[in-house]
């Protein structure tokens, strides 16, 4: 089977009416900001009309002037949103320095497709870094549709430690940090194969973080025949899945409109009939 | 390879509904197209992945990117608005230049059965005749030079208007190769006497029109939403412009073949675009509604239009109107 054909599957588009999405911008109000670690802030935002994301879905966030980036959602409810925003570059540091309580913000969105959302399942969330972001909404709405949850939240050092008791409040939480000062001492990869060898099972897991990360979970899901989902990132444009700017190559699946959020198998699928047909590995990173 | 093949057959040519046969095909120059769909240059149109996807999303025709010599990094977001009525963009010819882009084209040219159109771009003669080179070495069926980008100063709308310049680009296009030559113009190029003089230094089609100047303001912000404050309205609203400019050179120039595009987001659209002179259709905005399956939606709906009114062949529609 065409692996386009699969990704474009019924169950896909039924549950995100894709025809009908708008674009405009839509105007928010900041009215509190957290900051999390010494990198990472929480912007929460009153917004003028709904845009009821999916978990998984993103944004666009305009700052005129300055430039425009996606951002996925980290939490909505009733025209609020929140935003976890990492301070990486010139847009995000502008965002960090400049926008403050009371700040107008322009969101275009939601955009992409999101996670699926089951109910009454094992699930497991595997997260690192601003990854956390759709993981949180996600586990919100799990939790509301009676999922039993896991979480498991890893980190560099213990000062980039955030967002455990928020996990917390809606699933059981696990931290691993590579220096060992919180939590497992490790990798959260390191911490997923342990809980694995424990012989506990999931019927989901959904991850969101640094693509290495994201291979090696998919690997060890295939293994044992666990559903997947991750999302990934690549250099979003037009958001809308016309300029092919964030492609995932050489796959020709765009990170805006066919994801961020894809199946971790179908990756796989994709993997194995591109080296069958050309005997090329398929790059992740661009 | 036998994948492709299968793909390939399953998107029919020639339809039979008990003992009446429609057919689907038209031809541009010396491309010959399984249906008169085309995907429009600057759409999905930078690597090999994507344009196999449109191929396998049902296409007659794929049209690259517009290519330049060096790669372009194009200009920071925002590069693109929906305006409910059509779309604004200034990518700013973001590509990965000539050297990068004739390895995907490479692939594409072994990998894709149908036409392939590389879009190519620059500001000067050496520019052009470089990028085109390199595209013709690396397989592509044929060239598209793009003299109408609306957003790029230097490139584009400028070249398009310094009718010395297109004329010897393509008088030396024509020399080193047999390959088709189309210019994609916008409505600043219709004029008749410029495309005349394009035609006689051996022009062999024309693609129209590209996207129109346009600005977006946003009150809100007190500022254009676009970083490069002025781009290309697409869509829709474009239609009717699109549909004059292809009516009135397929007047002036019957025997040119035309590639119609602008605001094209339905088989009726298409319809409208090959009755005014166009043997093919562009599709490009309709994506951002309609996605990928948009082709089959307009294919499926030309051969029901051609069965329920007794046509039998799209070509009997090419400026069917002119003919009345
Ligand atoms: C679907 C999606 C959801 C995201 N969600 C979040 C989130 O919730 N929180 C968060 O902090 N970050 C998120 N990001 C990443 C965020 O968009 C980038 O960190 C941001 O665009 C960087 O902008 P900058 O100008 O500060 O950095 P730059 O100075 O432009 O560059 C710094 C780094 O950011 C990357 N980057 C730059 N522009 C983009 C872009 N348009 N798209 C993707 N990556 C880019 C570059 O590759 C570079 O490595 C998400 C990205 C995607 C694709
Ligand atoms: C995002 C985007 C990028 C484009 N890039 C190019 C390009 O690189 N070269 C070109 O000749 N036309 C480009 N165009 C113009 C289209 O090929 C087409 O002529 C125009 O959009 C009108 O058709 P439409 O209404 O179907 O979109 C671009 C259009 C859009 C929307
Ligand atoms: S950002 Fe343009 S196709 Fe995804």
């Amino acid at each position: 089977m065409n692996i386009h054909d699969n990704l474009l599957g019924r169950e896909w588009v039924d549950r995100q009416h894709f025809d009908c999405f708008s674009s405009k911008y839509v105007i928010g109000e900041v009215y509190e900001i957290r900051q999390l670690t010494q990198t990472i802030r929480e912007y929460n935002a009153r917004l003028k009309e709904d845009m009821e994301p999916v978990p998984g879905q993103f944004a666009m966030l305009w700052i005129p002037r300055v430039g425009e980036i996606p951002l996925s959602f980290a939490d909505y409810s009733k025209q609020t949103a929140r935003l976890i925003i990492s301070r990486v570059g010139r847009v995000t540091s502008y965002i960090h320095e400049n926008i403050s309580k009371g700040s107008k913000i322009l969101l275009r969105g939601p955009l992409g497709r999101g996670f699926t959302i089951h109910s009454k399942r094992s699930c497991l969330l595997i997260g690192g870094g601003y990854g956390l972001a759709p993981l949180y909404y996600l586990a919100k709405i799990l939790k509301e549709n009676n999922c039993r949850l896991k979480t498991l939240l890893g980190f560099k050092h213990s000062e980039d430690v955030f967002y455990v008791n928020e996990f917390g409040q809606v699933s059981e939480v696990h931290v691993s940090t590579e220096d060992g000062g919180k939590g497992f001492k490790g990798t959260v990869i390191d911490m997923l194969e342990k809980i694995f060898k424990e012989e506990e099972s999931f019927d989901v897991v959904y991850a969101c973080g640094r693509e290495e990360m994201l291979m090696r979970v998919v690997q060890e899901c295939v293994k044992r025949n666990i559903d997947v989902e991750i999302s990934l990132e690549r250099q979003i444009k037009c958001g809308l899945g016309i300029c092919g700017s964030c492609s995932i190559e050489p796959l020709g699946l765009r990170v805006c409109r066919d994801g961020p959020v894809f199946k971790g198998d179908i990756l796989l699928q994709i993997k194995e009939s591109e080296i069958e047909s050309d005997g090329e590995k398929i790059c992740l990173r661009h | 390879m036998s994948k492709t093949l299968n793909n390939f057959s399953s998107i029919r040519e020639k339809v039979s509904h008990g003992k009446i046969t429609v057919d689907l095909t038209t031809s541009i120059s010396k491309l010959s197209l399984r249906n008169p769909t085309v995907l429009a240059s600057g759409i999905l149109g930078s690597s090999y992945s994507l344009l196999k996807r449109v191929e396998d999303a049902g296409a007659g025709a794929l049209t690259t990117k517009t290519i330049t010599r060096d790669p372009r990094e194009g200009y920071v977001n925002p590069v693109f608005v929906d305006l409910g009525y059509g779309y604004l963009n200034a990518i700013g010819l973001r590509n990965p230049g000539a050297e990068e882009f004739s390895k995907e084209l490479s692939r594409a040219t072994k990998n894709i059965q149908i036409p392939i159109i590389t879009s190519i771009g620059g500001s000067k003669f050496e520019e052009f005749i470089f990028v085109a080179e390199k595209m013709l070495e690396a397989g592509c069926d044929a060239l598209e030079l793009n003299l109408s980008c609306p957003h790029v100063d230097g490139y584009g709308l400028d070249v398009g208007l310094d009718a010395k310049l297109t004329c010897e680009i393509i008088k030396q296009l024509k020399s080193v190769s047999s390959k088709p030559i189309f210019a994609k113009i916008s409505l600043h190029q219709s004029q008749k006497n410029l495309l005349e003089k394009y035609i006689n230094a051996g022009l062999d089609g024309i693609t129209a029109i590209n996207a129109l100047k346009g600005l977006a303001i946003s009150i809100e912000a007190l500022s254009p939403i676009l970083s490069n404050v002025i781009g290309g309205l697409s869509g829709p609203c474009i239609k009717p412009v699109a549909l004059a400019i292809v009516y009135e050179i397929h007047r002036e120039f019957p025997d040119i073949p035309i590639i119609g595009v602008g605001g094209i987001q339905s088989p009726e659209d298409a319809i409208e675009m090959i009755l005014v002179g166009a043997s093919a259709v562009g599709i490009g905005s309709a994506i951002v509604r309609k996605d990928l399956k948009i082709f089959m939606e307009i294919i499926d709906g030309i051969e029901r239009f051609l069965l329920d009114n007794g046509f039998k062949s799209v070509k009997e529609l090419i400026g069917y109107i002119n003919r009345r």
